[in-house]
């Protein structure tokens, strides 16, 4: 009887000894720094050989132990606060090592084009991922599409920008991309080409936390958009340029007065351009990440 | 030797490492939800977890199979009453190499079918932007199974000479690993960086081994089935030559060992 009761004895203290660590457990683990959750990963020319046969399959589970991480952190918190900054630097890394072991994975293109360009502003990474890219995927038309936009929106140049854009007409016969191409040239309708260019994606996204993200860019683009329009028709009508955004709103220009959903406040530079203090990303997020980084603005 | 295939059939289908293997074939119910989390290519990535886990399966298979079929009946005997008979050891080990690989290519069918189910699932959930060429479906899963033959094959050879499962066993997985990096080290030491870092001796050891190990990497054919990249039919053509040579040379070793070994 003693020794059919001590194994269910153990095994109660044993069940017991595991309710009151649990706690703690979880909750070490939900504050674990952020470099501790992404991981660290091995050189990927030592991955390349430990896992054999199985690159594939490797690349894949680093971009998604990247895109959990990310979507982790973006679902915390409601679109304007940002509590904990996503290590960026760690997560370009990571990218990276998988797209060496599987340079034809979508995902990781599509996912590294997002945050390079629009989070951390790294516009020359981010193009010669997707030129290594293009070597592999020849018949994608969404990698010269993405290197396209990032020449032109962000480096300003139309050139090249025009060039990438050929080559996505070309592969997907889609006359859009000629039409941009041509636009390109013309170094015209920046924010109209913007709208197309987060339109598409947002369409297309089915993960909810970059799908957001896309959404949120979009809205302040339109909201650009509808201040281009109200100071375009307040020059035709006034001959002069509005100095501020107020001007127009109080002239009846622009009803209702334009909200930045990244929290900024939107203004009229000398020149007529359109633009924000928010600089289309949430402040806080922005500031730490450089700074995490370590690495310039390159559109400064 | 018909008789040896159809007894080592029948072995490996009641044996439990055989049962606890194919458990994993569990894992393909989730594929279609995995799938999910990629952002762009949803269907890609079940094909990826498709082959990945079929992969997986018959190496563990290959493995154990292979390394642990002639030590079994080494330590409980059986040898010794195939000796009796009148029998060459050398039918008596092809034939259970012949019973094992077709164990092999019947998995990889099985498999093969319900990796095509679960991708056919996933493309009609998330449809791919690139049409699915179920043919390098198909064909990086047979030229998957011939690779894991050759490697019961090295643990056949390895089992006819050791005195426990550890030297198959081992001999084998290092084999499989050696075996799918031998041609990027080779065209790493052909490289002109290679060429002034690395002294002819480890280069000329290197490419030694490069012709004494199977090369595995020639078999990997996932890279076309997962982004309908076109096959290459002469390519496809040689591995399959090179399969039946290699293999051939490895079972000829083998039964030339296996006859000279002394039973105790």
């Amino acid at each position: 009887m003693r020794a059919i009761n001590r194994p269910f004895l153990f095994l109660l203290i044993g069940i017991f000894g595991y309710g009151v660590v649990l706690g703690p457990f979880t909750a070490y683990m939900k504050h674990k720094p952020v470099e501790e959750k992404l991981g660290y990963v091995p050189s990927v020319n030592l991955l390349r050989y430990v896992c054999a046969d199985q690159k594939e399959f490797v690349g894949a589970a680093l971009l998604t132990k990247v895109m959990m991480y990310f979507g982790g952190l973006m679902d915390k918190h409601d679109p304007n606060v940002v509590t904990e900054m996503p290590d960026y630097l760690g997560m370009s890394n990571m990218i990276h090592n998988a797209l060496k072991l599987d340079p034809y994975n979508m995902d990781g293109y599509y996912f590294a084009q997002s945050f390079l360009t629009w989070d951390v502003k790294q516009y020359v990474i981010a193009n010669k991922l997707l030129d290594y890219g293009m070597k592999y995927r020849t018949w994608d038309w969404y990698l010269p599409f993405f290197a396209g936009f990032n020449h032109a929106f962000f480096l300003k140049d139309y050139k090249k920008a025009a060039e990438y854009y050929q080559r996505a007409g070309e592969l997907s016969g889609d006359p859009l991309y000629f039409s941009l191409a041509g636009r390109y040239m013309q170094k015209s309708g920046q924010t109209d080409l913007a709208i197309i260019y987060l339109s598409m994606l947002e369409k297309g996204e089915k993960n909810q936390t970059v799908k957001k993200n896309y959404q949120i860019r979009l809205a302040a683009f339109k909201e650009v958009r509808r201040i281009e329009l109200a100071r375009d028709h307040y020059i035709k009508v006034g001959g002069s340029l509005p100095v501020t955004v107020d001007t127009l709103s109080r002239s009846g220009l622009l009803s209702p007065p334009p909200t930045d959903p990244y929290g900024g406040q939107f203004y009229i530079e000398a020149d007529g351009k359109v633009t924000t203090t928010s600089k289309f990303a949430f402040s806080k997020a922005k500031s730490n990440n450089l700074k995490k980084s370590g690495e310039p603005d390159e559109r400064d | 030797m018909l008789s040896i295939i159809n007894i080592s059939l029948k072995g490996i289908f009641r044996d439990r490492i055989f049962q606890g293997i194919m458990a994993l074939a569990v894992l393909f119910l989730f594929i279609p939800s995995a799938a999910s989390l990629s952002m762009r290519q949803a269907t890609e990535l079940s094909i990826t977890l498709s082959l990945s886990l079929i992969s997986f399966i018959l190496l563990l298979l290959a493995v154990f199979l292979g390394a642990t079929t002639i030590w079994k009946d080494i330590e409980r005997r059986y040898t010794f009453s195939v000796i009796s008979l009148p029998l060459s050891r050398t039918i008596y080990l092809i034939g259970r190499f012949f019973g094992i690989a077709l164990f092999i290519l019947i998995t990889a069918l099985f498999l093969g079918a319900v990796s095509l189910l679960v991708i056919k699932v996933s493309s009609s959930l998330y449809p791919p932007s690139r049409a699915i060429q179920w043919n390098s479906i198909i064909v990086a899963i047979f030229f998957d199974a011939l690779k894991y033959i050759i490697i019961v094959a090295v643990a056949m050879l390895m089992a006819t000479v050791g005195t426990s499962f550890f030297l198959p066993i081992f001999g084998a997985v290092s084999t499989f690993l050696a075996g799918t990096i031998t041609q990027q080290v080779y065209d790493y030491l052909q490289s002109p960086s290679a060429q002034k870092v690395v002294s002819s001796v480890v280069r000329n050891a290197a490419q030694l081994l490069y012709y004494l190990l199977p090369n595995l990497s020639s078999f990997d054919l996932k890279v076309n089935a997962i982004y309908s990249i076109p096959l290459n039919p002469s390519g496809l053509s040689l591995t399959l030559l090179y399969f039946i040579a290699y293999t051939g040379i490895l079972l000829m070793i083998a039964s030339i060992l296996f006859e000279r070994r002394e039973m105790k």
